[in-house]
């Protein structure tokens, strides 16, 4: 037979109370330090630089170890007078760098005024051993005919957004003219060519340092970004031939 | 008839024989090591290979050059130098019989090419880092002239951080900056810091080299709650070239983490160590950490519990039967 326990209404107070006060007490003083074992292991101490135990990845629940401690070079140094270090210690295999572009030739041919003509091409890393890289972008000046005297000057995006070489921003309006180029895919920042409308100018040799188009702190195995160039003429354009030559220079991190 | 199926043949065959295989302007090019650390006594010469190879469909015309750096970003990137005229630049050589510095040289489609790369460090040489970037570059010295738009050039380089000294070890001297938790559930009282027990931390550092020679970041990420050791986590070892500053990072490259228990209750040391091979330096922090968010969770809880029961306890109006019966009578 069942007998059914009720709680009086008006105990209630205290029953909570008692409840929280009890999984409070629980809670701070029961609570015992978490140890792990391996802590306590020689291989907790091979972290340091010179220490000529081991080498790999350790882990465990509580501690996350890579390292790649060897010998000490100091023998080596003082026999020979010198020590050499290819790659990165910490990344196994010494792969390539390696940087595409999917084209070199930015034609555009025959030009509409006031109506922008688009092309596009791809960038490429992988950065292989190197952990991180850079890709830096400059023009050697803006588009001008081959006797210098007639250029098509760099965006300076719409009225309302303007850009610079460093700062991208809208472009949409086709009464505005100029050459620039937009950035989408991997290691690009998006948090400046926020979508396909945002352009920045090139930076120009002798006047702006090169800037960054794309970057990455950390291994890159297959790291691709579309760059968009846009160039846009008023029917005023006089008529010609206009080139410049871009360049683009990747260069992995130390 | 027969004349013009004739001239119809040969011009097929003319224009047969003169088509030579077309590529589509691409570029594709590796390098091998991407960093170059070398440590060298004044008097002492070395040479290392880099190899190079054309990935792209047609053959490249490249250009090979020292350029030189005194600064990079916290993320270990250079910022070159090209207009530099460092007499150091000098200790540099290639050892190809036929590759020169600054002189275009080709390689085919496909190929690898060797650059031997000496150094000869004279023994006057003063004791100092240098560094430079081993930059091969696209060559073109003209450009179509029926070609309307930008003609693209590419250059790849791969870094080398030279120290020269008599001593194996040379003096570092190394500081961690900036080392702060990063959290919305974290506040600040003087030195200490306050933050949930159950809710991810994580935290950010720099380390400035005040030396004037590279060194590596080697050492450990380490939480501890009075000397019992609860977390530990490697420092990614990178290299800080001197007078410079850079982030440190776990061995993933990410932000050290800490993911407290709900048991890990109290004041926690948190510390940074480096050790480099003539010197050690650390940074240290403490957080307390609360059961904020339980004790909160708890709070509403019994608020809602309390307010529950008051609502139920209460009793419903009754309108005395009597009452009724005026009422109706009334009306």
């Amino acid at each position: 037979m069942t007998k059914k326990i009720k709680l009086d209404p008006k105990n209630i107070k205290y029953y909570l109370i008692t409840f929280v006060f009890t999984v409070s007490v629980f809670t701070i003083f029961s609570s015992s330090t978490a140890l792990a074992d391996d802590l306590k292991s020689p291989a907790f101490e091979i972290q340091m630089s010179t220490i000529n135990i081991t080498g790999g990845d350790k882990s465990s629940a509580s501690y996350k170890l890579s390292d790649t401690v060897g010998q000490t070079f100091q023998g080596q140094f003082n026999s020979a007078g010198y020590v050499i270090l290819a790659g990165f210690q910490y990344i196994n295999t010494l792969t390539p760098f390696t940087f595409k572009i999917s084209n070199l030739a930015i034609n555009f041919g025959s030009l509409v005024p006031g109506t922008p003509s688009l092309l596009s091409n791809t960038l490429s890393v992988t950065t292989g051993s190197a952990f991180g890289y850079s890709v830096k972008t400059i023009e050697d000046h803006p588009l001008q005919i081959s006797n210098g005297s007639t250029t098509i000057a760099d965006t300076a995006c719409d009225l309302a957004t303007p850009c610079l070489p460093t700062d991208a921003n809208v472009w949409s309006d086709n009464t505005r003219y100029g050459f620039g180029y937009n950035m989408a895919g991997t290691d690009v920042d998006t948090t400046d060519f926020v979508n396909a409308n945002y352009f920045r100018p090139f930076p120009v040799q002798n006047i702006n340092n090169p800037v960054v188009v794309m970057s990455r702190s950390g291994i890159a195995t297959s790291s691709a970004a579309t760059v968009s160039y846009k160039l846009n003429i008023p029917g005023s354009q006089a008529a010609g031939t206009y080139q410049n030559s871009i360049q683009y220079i990747a260069i992995p991190s130390f | 008839m027969k004349n013009i199926l004739l001239l119809f043949l040969l011009s097929i065959c003319f224009f047969s024989l003169a088509t030579k295989n077309v590529y589509a302007a691409d570029y594709g090019l590796s390098v091998t090591p991407p960093l170059l650390r070398v440590h060298i006594k004044p008097g002492k010469s070395i040479t290392q290979v880099f190899t190079i190879n054309n990935l792209s469909q047609g053959n490249q015309t490249l250009v090979a050059r020292i350029v030189p750096f005194t600064e990079a970003d916290d993320q270990g990137n250079p910022v070159l130098n090209p207009k530099s005229t460092a007499p150091w630049l000098g200790y540099f050589g290639l050892a190809n019989s036929i590759i020169k510095f600054n002189e275009p040289f080709t390689v085919a489609a496909g190929a690898t090419e060797q650059l031997i790369l000496s150094l000869a460090v004279p023994d006057n040489a003063p004791l100092e880092d240098v560094y430079a970037t081993l930059m091969i570059s696209t060559y073109a010295n003209s450009i179509d002239q029926g070609f309307q738009g930008a003609q693209l050039a590419a250059t790849i380089g791969s870094n080398m951080l030279i120290t020269i000294s008599s001593a194996a070890f040379p003096d570092t001297i190394l500081k961690i900056e900036n080392f702060t938790p990063q959290a919305n559930s974290l506040f600040k009282i003087g030195n200490l810091y306050f933050a949930d027990s159950i809710t991810p931390l994580t935290f950010t550092a720099d380390v400035h080299n005040d030396g004037n020679f590279a060194a590596e970041t080697k050492g450990v990420f380490r939480i501890t709650q009075g000397n019992t050791p609860v977390y530990l986590e490697g420092i990614l070892p990178v290299n800080v070239i001197g007078k410079s500053s850079r982030q440190l990072v776990n061995t993933d490259g990410q932000p050290f983490s800490f993911t407290p228990s709900l048991g890990q209750i109290g004041p926690h040391q948190i510390t940074l160590e480096i050790k480099t091979d003539n010197s050690n330096t650390s940074n240290s922090i403490t957080i307390v950490f609360l059961p904020l968010k339980l004790l909160i969770g708890l709070i509403v809880v019994v608020l809602i519990i309390i307010i529950s029961v008051k609502i139920t306890s209460v009793k419903p109006n009754h309108i005395p039967e009597s009452g009724i019966d005026n009422q109706k009578q009334h009306l």
